[in-house]
This record gives structure tokens, sequence and C-alpha cells, in this order.
């Protein structure tokens, strides 16, 4: 059961879910919800004031190097050193996660997200979706069984976005756990297997898309992922109940 | 339309004014303001008008030859600006606005010339600002405070315009087809060609200056006194001398003849940018842009991204996929100085101080400047370890602001603080035993330099401080980044740039603390050096005492780094982003 406070302020609040290998979760909310805390929680960012986070069995808060080395946190603003070249940005991560050889890894990465022609380019020389692609090179370099998405989709082109999802799907194929907290929630019903809304901190609905909106449907008509997004944040009261 | 710019420009002021004395409410703030305050008294409050009278006008006695000679002077620095002003620049005419100023104003319905005031009236907060610190600066003149500071002013504003005309000179000239080279070559064609009539003219006029036969400062002094007031310089140098002219009367009397002709540039110059109708807002749009990254580079600590054209610089070495990934920050951190701390730097500083010092060596009768420069290079030493953090700033200091990054690395707290300290470290160690062989050397040659050292002791000491200074240096870096963990919200405050008397306040306080920090942490080492010099006295020679002091001190020393490193460690790990970085 995951809480954190900020001071007397509750911003996640006995939260508790699983994801297994090949999910795609879908964390979403209105703003002020938790799910950045929540995330940055996750990753070992910040200390969860109370609760146990375990990544592939390992507690984060009590083993955390190896619990660190199965993670890959992007988040919606790239995360870069100024002065490391691409190149530098790769051969750096891959030292601090130990991958050994991984020269080859890298190339197939750089030429996937196309930054192949850009090894000696600063972050100050990318676009905003360029500096994006070189942190998920990054991220990836160690091959993460666990990968978090925090507004995968900002500052992408539409060549970019269609590209990210199918990266996405293409991680969770090969076995990594993904969450994705996102507001675009067309694109969380497109890619994400299941869904946990949070409001004020605490979950308010948690389950595979289809479950949920099935129960939504069967209480008031055809109901898709925006209905049930508008229908649990304003009146929990009348929502289904919460599969735990 | 003015008034919208006055009214703008005030309000601005007003606001950052009263934001500042609100903030006076939280302790950080407010002891920084205390300590500034006081800082600012002691230095200049008590001196101005205190003791200005005797002691101060004593300091500008002077015979109209040596006012003449400081007009003279002070010409010659303002000609100086002036052509670096004509020469340097390569960019078109941009003028200086925010990010803000550019949204609001350029679509809005004010004219160029309109712009152009507003940037005019704004840059007299700053001129203002400047002209007090300056007066108070230079109140060892001793002239009236108020002639110091209208001198000041009128020096300012004419060179604030020049600038600014000077850069919508260099637009019409590259309109023209005239480029940045043809420029440069044509201003530095005349400047070589004053020069030389300089030269022909003090030649043929003045005593043959044989820089080797003058014994004093005095003779130096004498034969440039001549070249600068009288012959051509006073009449190639006369508007600068009538710029600052003002600034040097002595009299209200003085001062009030001097401004007439001041003033008269300083309407000319007004009158030149005006008029100049050059097309600034696209290059200003870019500076705008320019401008507020650079701050957000500053403000997150990374001095690197205010460069305007950073370059991707080499590693310093190959890193290896495998090994203690500590050494990946150091490697990181080691690029990132590489913007300064060049192999080439390091090579050229070795090469100079060689051939130098083999030079003043073979020279006959050199032994005193020998000793002054071991004596400098020793006294650097000390100095560098105590200044050396503040300037070196390749660490934790300089990553604070992508701290959640550095929490994602599989690796300890300790070794991620390691890592980041290391190569300040490196650096400052490469530093120091530049210093040390450059003094040691010097030492040696000198026999000792009269101080009674033999070569066996110099040696030891030597290699003792070798052993030393890492560990000192690993100490020193820890103190500003144990601040950075500890009271990370005042580390805030100290990079959002060096405004306010509340932030010279704030690094005072940090800097003695540090001070404080560093001698305790010199108690236990100085404890194991006095057991090593007395169980040495027992069985060794003075000179193996003395080593091995200094060896058990830098043992000491070892340890207190080591234990320094594991605090700080469970410091990061206990370091609460969320709750640290947006207080």
């Amino acid at each position: 059961m995951l809480t954190k406070l900020y001071g007397e302020f509750v911003a996640v609040n006995e939260l508790s879910f699983a994801v297994q290998a090949g999910e795609v979760v879908g964390l979403v909310g209105p703003n002020g919800a938790g799910k950045t805390t929540t995330m940055r929680c996750l990753a070992g960012i910040i200390p969860p004031t109370r609760g146990t986070i375990r990544i592939c069995g390992h507690d984060i808060s009590v083993d955390p190097i190896p619990a660190k080395r199965l993670l890959a946190f992007f988040t919606d603003e790239p995360r870069l050193f100024d002065y490391l070249t691409v190149q530098q940005h790769l051969a750096f991560t891959a030292r601090i996660y130990q991958v050994s050889d991984y020269g080859p890894i890298a190339s197939v990465l750089l030429e996937e997200l196309e930054l192949a022609d850009k090894k000696n380019a600063l972050p100050g020389e990318l676009s905003r979706g360029m500096k994006q692609k070189l942190a998920i090179a990054c991220g990836l370099l160690h091959a993460p069984k666990v990968i978090y998405f925090d507004e995968p989709l900002t500052g992408l082109d539409p060549i970019g976005i269609r590209r990210m999802k199918d990266s996405i799907l293409k991680r969770a194929r090969d076995g990594a756990a993904i969450i994705i907290s996102s507001h675009l929630l067309h694109v969380v019903e497109e890619i994400c297997t299941h869904i946990l809304i949070l409001k004020n901190g605490r979950k308010i609905i948690d389950g595979t898309i289809e479950d949920i909106t099935q129960k939504f449907s069967e209480q008031s008509g055809d109901a898709n992922l925006e209905d049930v997004f508008f229908r649990a944040t304003s009146d929990i009261e009348k929502g289904p109940p919460v599969n735990d | 339309m003015v008034w919208a710019l006055i009214y703008l420009q005030f309000h601005s002021f007003k606001n950052r004014t009263v934001v500042r004395v609100k903030r006076l409410k939280q302790p950080k703030y407010l002891f920084g303001a205390i300590v500034g305050l006081l800082y600012f008294y002691f230095y200049f409050y008590r001196w101005m008008f205190v003791a200005h009278g005797e002691r101060s006008r004593a300091a500008l006695a002077t015979s109209p030859d040596k006012l003449a000679l400081y007009e003279s002077i002070g010409a010659l620095v303002l000609f100086t600006i002036v052509l670096l002003a004509w020469i340097i620049p390569h960019q078109r005419a941009a003028l200086a606005f925010t990010e803000a100023e550019v949204a609001f104003l350029f679509p809005a319905p004010i004219s160029r010339r309109g712009l152009i005031h507003f940037k005019l009236l704004r840059s007299q907060t700053a001129i203002l600002f400047t002209t007090l610190l300056l007066a108070l600066a230079t109140r060892r003149f001793g002239n009236h405070p108020w002639i110091r500071g209208a001198g000041w002013w009128l020096i300012l504003s004419v060179l604030n315009l020049h600038f600014l005309g000077s850069s919508f000179a260099r637009t019409m000239l590259l309109e023209r087809g005239i480029s940045n080279w043809k420029r440069r070559v044509g201003i530095l064609s005349l400047v070589l060609l004053s020069a030389v009539g300089v030269v022909i003219w003090a030649r043929r006029t003045l005593p043959a200056f044989n820089l080797m036969e003058i014994e004093n400062l005095d003779g130096i002094q004498n034969y440039f006194q001549q070249v600068l007031v009288s012959g051509p310089v006073p009449y190639l140098l006369f508007p600068f001398r009538l710029a600052v002219r003002p600034f040097w009367a002595l009299s209200v009397p003085s001062f009030l003849s001097a401004v007439p002709a001041t003033l008269l540039i300083l309407i000319a110059h007004y009158w030149w940018v005006i008029r100049s109708n050059v097309a600034f807002e696209e290059a200003s749009v870019e500076n705008a842009k320019r401008i507020a990254e650079r701050v957000a580079a500053i403000r997150s600590g990374n001095w690197q991204g205010t460069k305007t054209n950073p370059k991707s610089k080499r590693a310093p070495f190959l890193l290896r996929s495998a090994g203690p990934p500590a050494v990946a920050l150091l490697w990181k951190n080691l690029i990132s100085a590489g913007q300064v701390f060049t192999l080439r730097l390091w090579i050229i500083l070795a090469s100079v101080t060689t051939g130098v010092c083999a030079i003043v060596w073979n020279s006959p009768g050199a032994s005193t400047i020998v000793q002054i420069v071991g004596l400098v290079a020793a006294a650097l030493i000390p100095w560098s370890l105590l200044i050396g953090p503040q300037f070196l700033r390749q660490d934790l200091r300089q990553d604070l602001l992508l701290a959640d990054v550095l929490k994602m690395f599989p690796m300890r707290g300790w070794q991620i603080v390691l890592g980041e300290i290391l190569a300040p470290a490196v650096i400052l160690t490469g530093i120091h035993w530049f210093l040390l062989i450059l003094s040691a050397g010097v030492f040696s040659q000198s026999g000792g330099a009269g101080f009674g050292i033999s070569q066996s002791m110099g040696l030891c000491a030597g290699l003792g401080l070798a052993v030393m200074l890492p560990m000192l240096n690993l100490i020193v870096l820890q103190i500003p980044n144990a601040a950075v963990l500890v009271f990370p919200a005042w580390f805030q405050a100290g990079k959002e740039g060096p405004h306010g008397i509340e932030a010279t306040g704030q690094r005072l306080i940090f800097v003695l603390g540090q001070l404080v920090v560093f001698v305790l942490a010199l108690i236990p080492a100085c404890v194991g050096g006095l057991c090593g010099f007395l169980v040495g006295q027992m069985a060794l020679s003075t000179a193996g005492t003395l080593l091995l002091a200094e060896l058990c001190a830098a043992v000491v020393l070892g340890i207190e780094a080591g234990m320094g490193f594991m605090l700080l460690g469970w410091l990061f790990e206990r370091f609460d982003l969320s709750a640290e970085l947006t207080s």
C-alpha cells in the first residue's frame, strides 16, 4: 500500500496494484491526482512515506541497485546532460548500467530512432523530438524489464507518435511491464491493456480496459474510455465497484 | 506610447523590489540581507561618509601633470573598450529584450524609435546601479562622491549609447557588403597607423626607452607619462578625454566646466542612435531566446549552457562499459570541465612555465625573481585550495537540477557523490601538483631560498604534500556539496543570480561556514600528523620525520574523506527531491 505525504498533504493514498510482464497499464487521472508522484516513487526518485515497491521481486527501498537495473523511466521532458554528445550519452549510460558490449545495441537503437547521423551532436543541437529519442535510446540500452512513461507523446510529430506507440507495444510483446501516465485517453485506450484511474491520490478504478468499459456499458449504454473516465472521476459513488 | 513603456519599466522595478522585500520573511533571505548589509556597511558606507575627508582627499591631492596622466589613462581605457566594440562583435544589431518584452512589444503598434527609447530607459536602471557601485569602489580617488557618481554616469551612458550606435553601424556596413573582417582590418589599420605615428614621435622626441636599463617603476611611469600627455596622443584621445574629464574633476567649478563637452558627446551619441534606421527586430528575437536559455542554464547551475555555441568535447579517456560506475560520473564531469581545462591548456601552461623558468635560471642575478616565483607558486596552493571549489563546480552543484536522473542510477548514494566530486578533485589536484613541482623545483635550484631547508627535507615535504593534497581537495569539495544536500533551498537561492544584498549575504555565510567546517576537519589530521611526528623523531631523520607526519595526516584526511562520502551518500539517498527542490 503506497502512501506519499508532503507534510500534511496526501499525494498518494494507500495505492496498491501489480503489473505483469507484457502488460501495458495506463495511469490516468485529473491534474493533481498523484500520477507523477506515483511514477517518481515507483522509479525510486522519491521515497514513499509508507509502503513497499517491488520491481521483479526487489524492494526498491531495501535493495535499490538490482531494482533500478531493471528500470527505465521516461519523463515528458527529456532529461539530458547538455555537454555530452549522443554517443557520449550512450557510453555513459552503458557504464552506469554495466551493459557489456553495448556498441551493437546502441547502433540498432540509433538506427531505429533515426539518430545514427547525430552521434556527435549535443542535446542543444537536437530538436525536442530528437532529444526525446535520445532519452529513449539511453533508457532502452540496458533492456529494462519495467518501463515507465510519463506523457510519452508530448512534443512528438505524427510520425514520432506512431513510432513511439509501436515501440511501446514491441517492448510489451518482448516481455516488459509498462506503465504509461497520460492525459491522452484515446492513446491509452489504443495501446494499454489495463487502466488505473487515480483521483486525489486514491485508486478509483483498476482493471483491463475491456472489463471496465463493459461494466460501464452495462450500467449506462455504450461507453468508451473517455466516458468511463468522466463518470468515474466526476462522481465516485455512481461508478462501478473498484476491481482489486 | 512612451508612457506605457515607462509604466512597464516602473512597475517591473517596483514589483521586483516588493517581491524581494516580501521574501525577507524567509529566514534564509533575512539572514542573508543582514549579513549583506553589514558587509556593505563596513566595506563602502563607512568610507564614503565617515572617512571622507583628509585621508581620502589626500589620495588625489596631485599635481595637474598627474591629473592629466590619470585623465589620459582613463581615456586610453575608454578608447580600448570602444575599439573592442568595433572589432570583436560579429552579429547584427540586436537590442536586449526579454522574451516577454518581445512577445508584447514587437507586435504592438510601437515604432522602432519607441523601442530604442524603451531600451535606453531600461538600461538606465543598470547604469545607475553600476554607477553607485563604481562610485563607491573608486572612493579612494578622493574627489566628491557626487562628482564621482555623475562622472561615472556620464561615462557609462556614453558607452551604452556607443555600443548601441556601433552595433547599428556594423549592421549597416554588413548590409552594404562590408564584411566583419573587412571592417576589422580597416579599423585595425587605422589604429596601427596611429600607433606607428606615436612611436615615431616618441623615438624622435623622447630619450630612448630600454626596459633593461630602467631600474624602478618611476622610470617607466615617467616615460609613459610623457607619451600620454604630450605629442600626438592627447589629440588622438581628445574625445575620450572629454568623456572622462568630469570624473577627474576635484571641485564643483572644474566639474561644471567639464560637463558641457561631455553632455555634447552624449547628445551626439543619442542623435546617432535615434537617427540610425537599422532593422534590429529579427536579431533581437533571437537574442531574447538566447538570453532566456542562458538565464535558465545559469539558474540550473549549468554554466556550460551559457556559451553561445557550446562545442562537443572529446572524452578525456575511453570509457569502457565494465568497471566502477562512479568512473562514468568522473568521465562525464571531465567532459563538462573540458570546455576550460583542456589538455592543450595544460601543455601550454607547462611549456610556458618551463621555458620561463629555464630563461630565468640561466640569467645572471635572477635569484630574487626565482625566489619570488617559488613563493608565489607555494602561496597559490593554499589559496587555490580554498578558492578552487568555488570555481570548479562540475559536481553535484552542477547536476542538482538533474538529481532525479542521478537518483535513478543503479548506484549507492556514496558512489554517486564520489563520482560527482572526483572530477573537480582531479583538476584541483593537477593544479596543486603543478604548483608544487614548480615551487619545489625553484627552491631546490635556489638552495632552499634562504629558509635553511635542505634538499632532502624539501623533497620529503613536497612528497608528503603531494599525498596530502588530493585528500584535502576531496574534503574541501565535499563541504559545498554537503551544503547543497543539507541546505538545498539556500543553494537554490544562491544560484538565482548575483542579485541583491541578501544574495551577497548568503554567499558570505556559505563561505564562512565552509571555512569553519574545513578548519574543524583539519584538527584530526593535525593530531595524526603530530603522532607521526613524535614517532618519527624517535627513529628517523628530520626529513623522514616530516614525511611520516605528513603521511599520517594524509591517512587521517583519507579516512575523513571516506567517512564524508559515506555521510554524503546517506544524505543523497534520503534527499527528497519533491520536498526540497519545489520549496
